[in-house]
C-alpha cells in the first residue's frame, strides 16, 4: 500500500530540517490494534506515546513492530519532562533511542513543559513559568537532550490552566525563543492553543501568527471540554470550528504539515477516526494548489 | 506546585501542609502571589484543576488495572484505597507500569479486617500478577526437539530456565477460581477462605491464570528459583507421603501442562 508522503519543500514555509508532510493520521490506541493489522486501513501515518512502549514486551510491542512495517510512525512522549529541574534520565533517553531505532520514527517529541521532581512523576503536563532564566534553563536541557538523542526534538505546546505571576513574556514568545535558541523543533497543538488561551483569556489568532512556521513539523488536532469557567484538553471528542479555523490560518500562511488527530478518551471506532481527520483535507489542499 | 498538587485533601490542604510551606518562601505561601487569577478562577481553583487531574488520572490507570477487585470494594471504597495509595506511593517512574506494585499489599495492610477485604486482596494480587506477565521480558520457549535431546538419564540433574512471564501466588481464598466464574458471566458468591496456589503467565502474547496442586505449585516454584529437578521434586514432597504419591502419579501430566504453557525456554 502506498502512502503520499508530501515533499516538504513545496509548503509555503518549508520546516527547517525538510521532514516530510506525513499527511494525515491518528494517534495508535490498543482499542484499534486488532482492527488496524485485520484491515490495514487507509490512513498515512500514526503517532504513538512513547511511553507505552517502553519497559514492556507484551502485546502492545507485538502489534506495534506489524504496524511499523507498513505505516510511517512518529513518537511522541509525554514524560520527558524537560522543564524539570531533576538531572536529565539518559537511562531514559536511551530506551526512546531504542524504540526509535526499532519503529523507525520519522521523529520524537515531547511537551514543554514539567512532570515531577525529587524523583516524582505527577503524569501531567505541567506549566513553566514564562521568565528569562526559565528560558535559558529549559534551553540548556533541550540542547543537551538533542545532542544525544543525535535528532531535533519535536516539543509541543501544552494545555495550561494556570498562569504564573513571574512569567516575563507570553507562552508563544517563549516558545519561538526556545524553537530557535534550542534549534528544535516544534509540534503546534492548535487545540491547546486554543484550550490555553480561553484559559488565560488571550487571543489565539495572535498565538498562532506568532509560532515561527518554519520550526513547526507537526500539527495536533483534538477535542476537548469547556466548563464554562474554564477548558480543559480532554481529547475525548470532535474538533470544534474554531479549532478548525486556528488550523486553517497557520496553513494559510505556512502550507502543509503532517498533521495529526488525538482521540484518547470515549475512543470511538475507527472509521470514526478516519472521518473526523480527513476533514483536514478540505484545507491542506488549499495548500498544495498554492505551492504548485 | 507539585507538593500542592499531589496533596491527597486537594489543592487548599496542599497549600497549608507542611511540605509545600517548607518549600515555599514565606511571600509564596499564598499561592496569589505565584499563580494569577483568571477572569473566573481565584489562583486556589486554578492549581486545584491540576490537583484535581493528578488522582483522576491515576486512579483511572488503577481502575484499568484493577476492574474485579473494584468491583468486590464498590466504587466509592475502591477510589478511597486508591487515593490513600497514591498519596503514600506515588509514581517514581516514567511509565506507569509499576505505579500499582505495591497495591495488593497496601490493600491487605491498610482495609478493615473483613472476609469481602481478605478476599479483595488476593483478587488484586491476581490482577497485579496479570500486569506484571504482560510486560514482562520475552523469551524462546523450549521446543519438541530440545526436550527430545535430554538423556533419560539427565533429567534428575537438568536446571531448567523458566519464563520470565510467570507469578506464582499462594493465596488464602479460591480467587482464581472466583474470577473465572465471573469471566463465564456467572454470580459467584464470596467464597470462604481456603488455601489455593495459582500461576499466572504469558504465553506469545496472552496472558493465562490457572489453579494448580499445592505439590504441583511447589515443585514450579523450586524450578523457577534454579532447583535442579530432583531436588525441586523432592523438595515439592518433603514431609508428605500422600504428595510423593501425587508428585509420581502426576508428574508426566504436569510437565506437559507446563511446556504447552511455554513454561520452560531456552
Amino acid at each position: 500500500m502506498s502512502r503520499p508522503t508530501i515533499d516538504s519543500t513545496s509548503a509555503r514555509v518549508p520546516n527547517r530540517w525538510c521532514l516530510p508532510d506525513l499527511g494525515l493520521g491518528v494517534g495508535l490506541r490498543t482499542q484499534h490494534f486488532r482492527h488496524i493489522t485485520e484491515k490495514w486501513p487507509e490512513m498515512d501515518w500514526f503517532e504513538i506515546v512513547s511511553e507505552n512502549f517502553i519497559d514492556t514486551e507484551g502485546r502492545p510491542l507485538y502489534f506495534l513492530d506489524q504496524i511499523a512495517e507498513r505505516y510511517p510512525i512518529a513518537m511522541h512522549g509525554v514524560c520527558l519532562s524537560v522543564g524539570s529541574t531533576d538531572p536529565i534520565d539518559f537511562a531514559f533517553l536511551d530506551k526512546l533511542k531504542a524504540l526509535s531505532k526499532r519503529v523507525k520514527a520519522k521523529w520524537l517529541g515531547d511537551h514543554i513543559c514539567w512532570t515531577g521532581v525529587n524523583g516524582l512523576n505527577g503524569h501531567d503536563l505541567y506549566p513553566v513559568p514564562y521568565t528569562e532564566e526559565g528560558l535559558r534553563h529549559m534551553v540548556s536541557r533541550v540542547k543537551i537532550i538533542q545532542d544525544y538523542l543525535e535528532q531535533p526534538l519535536v516539543l509541543e505546546n501544552p494545555s495550561t490552566y494556570l498562569t504564573f505571576r513571574a512569567s516575563s513574556m507570553p507562552e508563544e514568545e517563549f516558545i519561538a525563543r526556545l524553537a530557535l535558541e534550542a534549534d528544535c523543533a516544534l509540534l503546534l497543538d492548535v487545540n491547546n492553543v486554543y484550550v490555553t488561551c480561553r484559559n488565560h483569556d488571550l487571543d489565539p489568532a495572535a498565538y498562532i501568527d506568532r509560532i515561527p512556521a518554519e520550526r513547526v513539523v507537526q500539527i495536533h488536532l483534538a477535542g476537548h471540554t469547556d466548563n464554562g469557567t474554564h477548558c480543559i484538553d480532554t481529547h475525548d471528542g470532535r474538533v470544534i470550528d474554531e479549532v478548525w479555523q486556528l488550523y486553517a490560518r497557520f496553513h494559510d500562511r505556512a502550507g502543509g504539515r503532517a498533521t495529526l488527530l488525538e482521540w484518547d478518551a470515549k475512543i470511538p471506532k475507527f472509521s470514526v477516526l478516519q472521518q473526523e481527520v480527513r476533514k483536514a483535507a478540505r484545507f491542506r489542499s488549499g495548500a498544495r494548489k498554492a505551492a504548485a | 506546585m507539585q507538593a500542592v498538587v499531589m496533596h491527597p485533601e486537594g489543592a487548599e490542604a496542599g497549600v497549608k501542609a507542611r511540605a509545600a510551606s517548607t518549600l515555599l518562601a514565606e511571600a509564596a505561601r499564598d499561592p496569589r502571589s505565584v499563580v494569577l487569577p483568571s477572569k473566573s478562577l481565584t489562583a486556589l481553583e486554578r492549581l486545584g484543576i491540576y490537583a484535581h487531574m493528578y488522582y483522576a488520572r491515576l486512579i483511572e490507570v488503577l481502575e484499568g488495572e484493577y476492574p474485579t477487585t473494584r468491583q468486590l470494594l464498590g466504587e466509592h471504597d475502591f477510589a478511597a484505597a486508591c487515593r490513600r495509595y497514591i498519596a503514600k506511593h506515588p509514581s517514581r517512574t516514567r511509565t506507569l507500569n509499576s505505579l500499582s506494585r505495591k497495591f495488593p499489599d497496601f490493600l491487605a495492610k491498610t482495609l478493615p479486617r473483613t472476609g469481602r477485604n481478605r478476599f479483595a486482596a488476593d483478587v488484586a494480587r491476581i490482577e497485579r500478577a496479570m500486569e506484571e506477565v504482560f510486560d514482562a521480558p520475552r523469551a524462546e520457549p523450549m521446543t519438541a526437539a530440545q526436550y527430545a535431546e535430554i538423556g533419560a538419564g539427565e533429567w534428575s540433574r537438568l536446571t531448567l530456565r523458566v519464563t520470565p512471564a510467570l507469578v506464582l501466588l499462594k493465596l488464602r481464598y479460591p480467587a482464581n477460581a472466583y474470577m473465572t466464574a465471573l469471566r463465564r458471566g456467572e454470580k459467584p458468591r464470596l467464597p470462604k477462605p481456603r488455601a489455593t496456589h495459582v500461576i499466572v503467565f504469558r504465553r506469545g502474547y496472552q496472558v493465562f491464570r490457572r489453579d494448580q496442586e499445592a505439590e504441583q505449585w511447589k515443585l514450579l516454584e523450586s524450578l523457577a528459583a534454579g532447583k535442579p529437578l530432583g531436588a525441586a521434586v523432592r523438595a515439592s514432597i518433603r514431609g508428605s507421603a500422600a504428595g510423593a504419591d501425587r508428585v509420581a502419579k502426576h508428574l508426566g501430566k504436569w510437565f506437559e501442562e507446563w511446556a504447552s504453557a511455554h513454561l520452560f525456554v531456552s
